[in-house]
């Protein structure tokens, strides 16, 4: 009987709720922080480590920073004789999406995401109201792409690179991650639940990557580049002119939205959203009769925003592809220089198999972000009722594989279409035929995806959709700087994107294809073993 | 009697050192409505989502109807099933998840589903993000009830109904008796247990630590018992059964009865009783007493 033993001063002063809110938010993106703080930092630091020098005379040189083809994929190639200007057009891109990325995702489900699981209902009973908790979150999540930026520009100036464009290009990185933070956070405001949220963060997302492609590659439109946070960032020119007036509105319009999200926050209930919820509405019975039926209707609608956007991607590449392949046609030696870093260029077909392997990226993603939603349903204690019927784990789980499978065909056959669709509006020739096998291409390596994102189901379901998305984004990113540092070819072997042909230039790698999709059915077998003996969450 | 509907042996599960059920060995027949109690965290819903194969038993067996409970696909097909904390899909409408766990469900009888809507006031156009609790609960019981399903597994599903709904859900249950149906029903309402269940289980602890009807149970408890006389009263000193006597006034006694009560009510007869009142504890004291044990 313990308990009754010191009945006063028993309880202990609580700290500020702020304290306790921040502590929290804290623990929530710690892990994430780090690893996206080290990707940005360690692969500029090892591009400008690694960088030789490429003997370009500068002929050359401006005729590849007039190219709207390279424009539009690369960003306008800024200083590239110099080790930073070379890592910043090399990686820059890459990096600035997975900071932006990551720092939506980990907005929206810091916030909306633990108010959807009802965790915010005990957490605001307290002293703390719904605007500081949003606040408080929000701004934890800001120091991230805040560390990231300003590890990078250490990073690369430790690795040798002039301290000025260092520090303007890791202040780049820094702003267009806070921009994508205030952009979830303002979102998961909006709207009454995460991955409506998730979806119009990434909207943007994708909106400002198209813009700042067009604003790159068409002399006429360059003014759209300030109306996106990529464009903006490529506005900068570090290790050139290095401008800080794009930053100034970046960060500006950053704050904005984040102040608007907080004020908007104070206006809403628990829960609520300021878009409001749909009311009543007449029962849509479509795909409600199986358990395979289900998980395609809950594909569906994930599927048709992928679709749009990388629709909308490949159908820009499409537009500049005559272009991109007369000017390497015309220039010899950059081809001979993509090649070294990793491309195989000079024609159409050899423009389009490498942008094609990019395909593997998103399609990747998605799969793994299937999966992970099918692992989110269990932790929110959904798959519950339905696992009450005869519904075996099997069947659920293959239901959703088959689902998300059928949906990653659809969305490589949209990228293909949409190639060959823009491709032929500007009469380059590349046969849809060809199209479709260059995108179909990297189905073993979004099957990889699905079968790292399975076998985590199985043994680590917490994981499901950071495993899922390794094969994708860590293979490539691997690959990245094996290229840029010149690493021994066994390195860059370990990335499945190494085992990509070139199609439609040659033929498919089937060996290649057989052994990962037979390593992707072994993570599938062993991830469903792991699923039908373990515990659910229910 | 046939089969039984629900059946453990020496059914344990551990959660790293927590041994949350100790060797649990039950039998629920056909037609019984078995009301499952204890205190928070004695292993109630750990011990359902064993039965349901939703977690792996550590050791121990479990059957529905004779069948394997891990073998969902054919055991779940006799069996619907109302979760302690229902979750749905946010987007969804009430009436759309209701025509998905028909479908997927053990069969569904829809004109009873229909009549339950209707009972339980429930809005099935609204999506279920806007729904309260209670009325993702009532979504589960309609579920539930419409299939029919021989054995209704409901873990503490009135706790959010009001006290209306909560009157439904008892007619539910007692027309799913006239059935034939069985219920296995978690529940912290003693009320609702006493009012529609035939015999109760206690754990605690993770232990079972009783099972009987609600009648033996309260046999096995003190009954309350207050006499007056027209004489003078007798002396029960002694009288088997007997306990904590106490005289109110010339000719009034009080006591407490435990087991048989032919003794004490052959003494009083015996002084000539003017008025008696027996008082049988509640289940509430009968609980507490149980649920006390394990505070320790
Ligand atoms: N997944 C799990 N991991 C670890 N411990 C668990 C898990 N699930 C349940 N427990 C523990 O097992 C014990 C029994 O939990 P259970 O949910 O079965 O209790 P209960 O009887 O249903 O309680 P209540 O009346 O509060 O619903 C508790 O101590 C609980 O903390
Ligand atoms: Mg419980």
């Amino acid at each position: 009987m313990t308990a009754v033993a010191a009945p006063a001063a028993s309880v202990t002063p609580a700290p500020a709720p702020g304290r306790a809110l921040t502590a929290l938010a804290v623990r929530q993106v710690r892990r994430g922080a780090l690893t996206v703080t080290g990707i940005c930092a360690g692969m500029s630091a090892l591009v400008v480590s690694m960088y030789e020098s490429q003997a370009l005379d500068p002929a050359a040189l401006a005729a590849l920073a007039r190219n709207p083809a390279i424009r539009t994929l690369f960003g306008e190639p800024v200083a590239l004789g110099d080790p930073g200007g070379f890592a910043v057009w090399r990686t820059g891109v890459v990096l600035s999406v997975l900071l932006a990325v990551w720092s939506f995702l980990a907005a929206t489900r810091i916030t909306r995401g633990e108010e959807d699981a009802g965790r915010w209902g005990l957490l605001l009973s307290g002293r703390a109201a719904l605007a500081d908790a949003v606040r408080g979150h929000l701004g934890v999540v800001t120091v991230v792409p805040l560390v990231a930026g300003a590890a990078t520009a250490a990073a690369m100036i430790a690795a040798g690179a002039d301290v000025a464009g260092s520090v303007l290009h890791g202040t780049g990185l820094a702003a267009v991650g806070l921009f994508f933070v205030a952009a979830g956070g303002l979102a998961a405001q909006l709207f009454g639940d995460r991955s409506a949220a998730n979806g119009a963060a990434a909207a943007v997302l994708v909106l400002g990557l198209l813009a700042r492609m067009v604003g790159d590659g068409v002399p006429a439109l360059s003014w759209v580049r300030w109306l996106s946070p990529f464009g903006l960032v490529a506005l900068t020119r570090p290790f050139d002119t290095g401008r800080g007036l794009p930053l100034a509105v970046l960060v500006f319009a950053a704050a904005v939205l984040l102040a608007l999200a907080v004020r908007l926050a104070a206006r809403r209930d628990v829960g609520g959203s300021i878009v409001p919820a749909a009311g009543g509405r007449p029962a849509r019975t479509a795909l409600l009769g199986s358990v395979p039926a289900f998980a395609v209707r809950r594909t569906l609608r994930p599927l048709a925003g992928w679709a749009a956007g990388v629709g909308a991607y490949f159908l820009l590449i499409g537009l500049v592809a005559r272009s991109m392949a007369d000017f390497l046609a015309a220039n010899p030696q950059f081809t001979a220089m993509a090649a070294q870093a990793g491309f195989t260029l000079g024609t159409v077909e050899g423009y389009a198999a490498t942008l094609f392997a990019l395909l593997a990226v998103p399609v990747g993603v998605f799969v793994a972000g299937r999966v992970g939603a099918l692992a989110a349903d269990e932790a929110a204690r959904r798959l519950t009722l339905p696992l009450a019927a005869p519904v075996t784990r099997t069947r659920l789980l293959a239901a959703d594989v088959a689902a998300a499978t059928g949906a990653a065909l659809v969305l490589v056959s949209v990228a293909g279409a949409a190639m060959w669709a823009g491709s032929a509006l500007v009469g380059a020739g590349l046969g849809l035929g060809d199209a479709l096998a260059g995108t179909w291409n990297v189905v073993p390596v979004v099957l990889l995806c699905l079968g790292a994102a399975v076998l985590a189901l199985g043994w680590a379901p917490r994981a499901v959709a950071a495993a899922g998305a390794v094969p994708a984004v860590g293979g490539f990113l691997w690959l990245v700087v094996a290229d840029s540092v010149g690493a021994p070819a066994w390195v860059g072997d370990v990335s499945p994107f190494a085992h990509l042909a070139a199609v439609p230039v040659t033929g498919p790698d089937w060996p290649a294809a057989a052994v990962m999709t037979g390593l992707a059915a072994a993570g599938v077998a062993a991830g469903l073993a792991g699923y039908r003996r373990r515990d659910l969450t229910t | 009697m046939g089969v039984a509907a629900l059946c453990t042996e020496n059914l344990s599960k551990r959660y790293g050192r927590l041994l949350a059920l100790d060797d649990l060995t039950l039998d629920v027949a056909p037609g019984e409505v078995f009301g499952f109690l204890g205190p928070n965290g004695a292993g109630k819903s750990t011990t359902i989502r064993l039965l349901l194969g939703l977690a792996r038993p550590t050791s121990g067996r479990a059957w529905v109807f004779g069948g394997d409970a891990a073998d969902v696909a054919a055991a779940h097909r006799r069996l619907a099933y109302v979760p302690a904390d229902v979750a749905l899909w946010p987007r969804m409408t009430g009436a759309e998840v209701l025509d998905l766990l028909g479908r997927i469900g053990p069969g569904v009888d829809t004109v009873y589903r229909d009549e339950l809507v209707e009972r339980f006031a429930l809005d099935l156009a609204k999506p279920a993000g806007t729904y309260s609790t209670g009325n993702r609960q009532k979504v589960a019981l309609v579920a539930a009830f419409a299939t029919r399903a021989p054995l209704l597994v409901l873990d503490e599903p009135t706790s959010g109904l009001d006290p209306l709904m909560e009157l439904e859900f008892r007619r539910a249950v007692a027309a799913a008796r006239d059935n034939g149906q069985t219920v296995f029903l978690s529940s912290h309402q003693l009320a609702e247990v006493e009012a529609v269940c035939d015999r109760v289980g206690i754990l605690s602890a993770g232990r079972l630590v009783e099972v009987a009807s609600v009648a033996q149970l309260r046999r096995l408890h003190r009954t309350e018992v207050a006499a007056t006389f027209t004489g003078a009263p007798p002396d029960l000193t002694g009288v088997p059964g007997v306990d904590g006597l106490h005289s109110n006034g010339a000719a009034a006694v009080r006591f407490t009865l435990n087991g048989p009560p032919a003794a004490a009510l052959r003494a009083l007869a015996d002084a000539g009783v003017a008025t008696i009142a027996v008082r049988e504890p509640s289940l509430e004291e009968i609980f507490l007493a149980y649920y006390g044990q394990d505070a320790r």
